[in-house]
């Protein structure tokens, strides 16, 4: 299982809001030690005002999940063991990707599911139906942990879009 | 309804109905228009084409957006081979030193960096793409790196002590760009943070074959700091003669070769006959071609090459020139002559990265300078006044046929005098520092004496055998300078180096020595801090105290004069202010240590 473990993957999700382009999502994928394997981007989705009433309540998951979350998990080349977002509207990708994911947040920073569990300074939610695989996730989350900091990859996406935006 | 005859009698308004009934409203009642409106339209249209309404389209979020897509080069080591070491703590990195800044590379230079407020936690040491990394595939490669702590403890690397946070930022530094000038300050670690740099890039694959080229008196010491920062290395040093050195060069898996500005000029067109091509060459002591003519800058420019690092704590050691021909190795064309230094320091603020030890090593004990005026004795004083009236005589006599060798030559022989009197061997300076000497050997410290000439040297050294005085200079082989540091360094019966500017001054790491001595003064200061950073620097035990020799009224206080004019010029161009007004000691300058009119063009050449 360590052996399993260190080979592993993992996915990196999140999205950032311009407020002149719309949003932006970026999945980074790295190695068990937090190198950089691929990184994958959108193009900005800019949605009307017209949008967001037809969507109403349900746009954040149509757009996060939907759009850009399964639009960036179809990209990958690699399956990841899980793959982390820092952003709840996120999760809604769930229903469109095989891969379990997970909501990390810094601890005390809400999110609080049943699930919910901490790992090197972070609170860790999985999303819905992943619940149940609760225990292997941890073990990846808690081996990747010993080496990342759960949170500071997202930095690095947040970064690299800002890049693409000035590039 | 309203009765008719009452009507026809009261004043008001009548209202008759299309029968013929009417009513009358009493006046009163119909004062104010708003109780009425009585407007019946003219004509009244009705369209009798149908009304086609207008359609808009509000389009769905259906189509999936664009996507961009990167792939990065594996590591040489696999993820699972990587040992798991738990993260440090930030402020564990290192508690004595305050962390610098760890601004995005691209600022950093001295200038622009700040130091963080003094409860700041340090921040970790990011890798910043440079401006000269244009593809956004290789931008994002850096940017999304792993911060510099975590990809060391990462990396499977060990280190013999944990870099200072200024070095992680140097290291941050290096890693991304293809031209780099490390200039930090004499005694950082420049070395060191090369070695970890180019040990990152050849562990990640983005480097697989790198030359270092240095001095050939500090070959021994970078196999010395290869092996204490890269112990996995393997490291050869072009060296012996040519079939040795064409094996040598031509070796194909050796990842770091070493070798001698001297061998690269030397073997100049055997590297090019071989075909060598190398990921990084990496120049210490950069200074070395600061002259764009010289066969050294011609031969290391010729080298072909992807990355150019130069390490120097001189970038600028007389003119601003000196950093064009640093520029033509590091990267070909971004400078020229005719550039301002604002110009220039605003050119390079992208590839250069100086730090100073009063700004990143609070921490270092103190550097306290004295400059002791020493009276020439007697015998010395009318030794001197003799040499410099017949000098000055004779160079009055050729008018301006004095050529500048005419007068280099006068200033040496006056500068020897006023280290020993020619005829009876009389020395006030030796005087003093004998005198000084013995209270540092008393009190078990050791001392370090440079002097320009080996001659000097020698002499020092007999009348100061009683503190087991050793020699260090360029008419030693490397081996038994090697013996000579390592007897001064281990052995307390020796208390006193005595080194030449030239083989001293640079990369000898000689922390453990609290009192340097300039005997006589060098020409350029930047020479001098080089000296006296042998012993203030990363590892000094204690405050170091440099005391500077100057002959009372005699040519060294003249050179002084001059080379407190020029001192700060360096700082001058990399801090982007100001311009220089000297530039060192010119032809004009020597002639006019004499008051002598300048030489004609052609003597002066």
């Amino acid at each position: 299982m360590e052996a399993a473990i260190a080979d592993s993957t993992y996915g990196f999700l999140t999205a950032v809001e311009s407020a002149s382009h719309g949003l932006f999502g970026g999945y980074l994928l790295v190695d068990s030690v937090g190198r950089p394997l691929e990184f994958h981007c959108t193009a900005p989705v800019k949605v009307s005002r017209a949008q967001q009433i037809l969507y109403g309540t349900t746009l954040p998951g149509h757009l996060h999940g939907r759009q850009i979350g399964a639009t960036l998990l179809a990209e990958g080349t690699l399956a990841p063991a899980v793959v982390l977002t820092d952003l709840e509207a996120m999760l809604t990708v769930r229903p469109h990707t095989n891969l379990p994911v997970v909501l990390v947040r810094p601890v005390g920073a809400g999110g609080g599911a049943e699930a919910t569990f901490l790992v090197g300074g972070a609170s860790v939610s999985p999303g819905g139906s992943d619940a149940s695989l609760q225990e292997t996730l941890r073990q990846h989350l808690e081996a990747l942990a010993v080496t990342v900091d759960l949170s500071e990859p997202f930095g690095r996406i947040r970064a690299a879009i800002e890049e693409a935006q000035r590039h | 309804m309203a009765d008719p005859a009452h009507a026809s009698q009261t004043p008001g308004l009548t209202i008759r109905s299309l029968r013929g009934d009417a009513f009358t409203l009493p006046a009163a009642q119909v004062l104010s228009r708003s109780d009425f409106h009585f407007a019946p339209p003219r004509s009244l249209r009705l369209p009798i084409a149908p009304m086609r309404p207008t359609v808009l389209h509000v389009g769905l979020l259906n189509s999936p957006p664009q996507v961009n897509s990167f792939s990065f080069p594996r590591s040489s080591v696999p993820a699972a081979q990587v040992p798991r070491r738990p993260r440090p703590a930030p402020e564990a990195v290192s508690p004595d030193i305050p962390a610098t800044a760890a601004e995005p590379a691209t600022q950093a230079t001295q200038a622009s960096r700040q130091a963080p407020p003094p409860d700041a936690p340090p921040q970790p040491a990011r890798i910043v793409p440079p401006r000269d990394v244009v593809k956004l595939s290789e931008r994002f490669f850096f940017l999304l790196q792993p911060d510099l702590e975590t990809q060391l403890h990462t990396s499977q690397l060990d280190f013999p002590r944990t870099p200072f946070p200024f070095q992680l930022d140097g290291m941050a530094f290096l890693m991304p760009r293809h031209g780099a000038v490390l200039a930090d300050e004499m005694g950082l670690g420049k070395s060191m943070q090369a070695i970890s740099s180019l040990r990152l890039l050849l562990r990640s694959g983005g480097a697989r074959r790198v030359l270092v080229v240095c001095p050939k008196g500090l070959v021994s010491n970078w196999v010395r700091e290869l092996g204490d920062w890269a112990p996995e290395l393997l490291v050869t040093v072009v060296e012996g003669d040519p079939g040795r050195r064409r094996w040598l060069w031509s070796l194909p898996d050796v990842p770091v070769k070493l070798a001698n500005y001297e061998m690269v000029v030397r073997d100049r067109e055997m590297v090019a006959e071989l075909g060598l091509e190398f990921d990084l060459v990496v120049l210490d002591e950069a200074q070395r071609i600061k002259n764009s003519s010289s066969q050294t800058n011609v031969a290391v420019c010729e080298l072909k090459r992807k990355r150019s690092w130069a390490l120097t704590g001189t970038p600028v050691e007389n003119s601003a020139d000196d950093l064009v021909g640093l520029f033509e190795f590091v990267a070909p064309g971004h400078l020229h002559q005719r550039m301002s230094p604002r110009a220039m320091g605003s050119a390079v603020v992208d590839h250069v990265l100086r730090r100073t030890k009063d700004k990143v090593l609070k921490d270092l004990p103190p550097r306290l300078n004295r400059d002791e005026r020493i009276e020439l004795s007697a015998q010395q004083r009318e030794t001197y006044r003799r040499a410099e009236e017949e000098g000055v005589l004779r160079l009055a006599g050729m008018g301006r046929e004095a050529t500048i060798q005419n007068v280099f030559e006068l200033v040496l022989r006056l500068k020897q005098v006023c280290n020993f009197d020619t005829a009876t061997g009389a020395s006030a300076k030796l005087d003093c520092l004998e005198a000084e000497l013995d209270e540092i050997h008393s009190s078990g410290k050791k001392s370090l004496v440079f002097s320009q000439w080996v001659e000097t040297i020698g002499r020092l050294k007999t009348r100061l055998s009683r503190f087991g005085a050793l020699e260090y200079h360029g008419g030693m082989s490397t081996a038994a300078r090697d013996e000579a540091i390592r007897q001064f360094k281990h052995d307390s019966a020796h208390s006193v180096l005595l080194l030449s500017y030239g083989a001293g001054a640079v990369g000898l790491n000689l922390q453990f020595s609290q009192y340097v001595f300039l005997f006589d003064r060098w020409w350029n200061p930047a020479i001098e801090d080089q000296a006296i950073n042998r012993a203030h620097r990363i590892g000094a035990a204690g405050a170091v105290t440099v005391t500077r020799y100057l002959s009372v009224d005699t040519i060294e206080e003249r050179i002084d004069e001059v080379l407190r004019r020029k001192r700060d010029l360096s700082e001058l161009i990399l801090s982007e202010t100001g311009s220089p007004e000297a530039s060192g000691l010119t032809v004009h300058d020597l002639f006019a240590l004499f008051k002598l009119p300048p030489p004609t063009r052609a003597a002066a050449a």
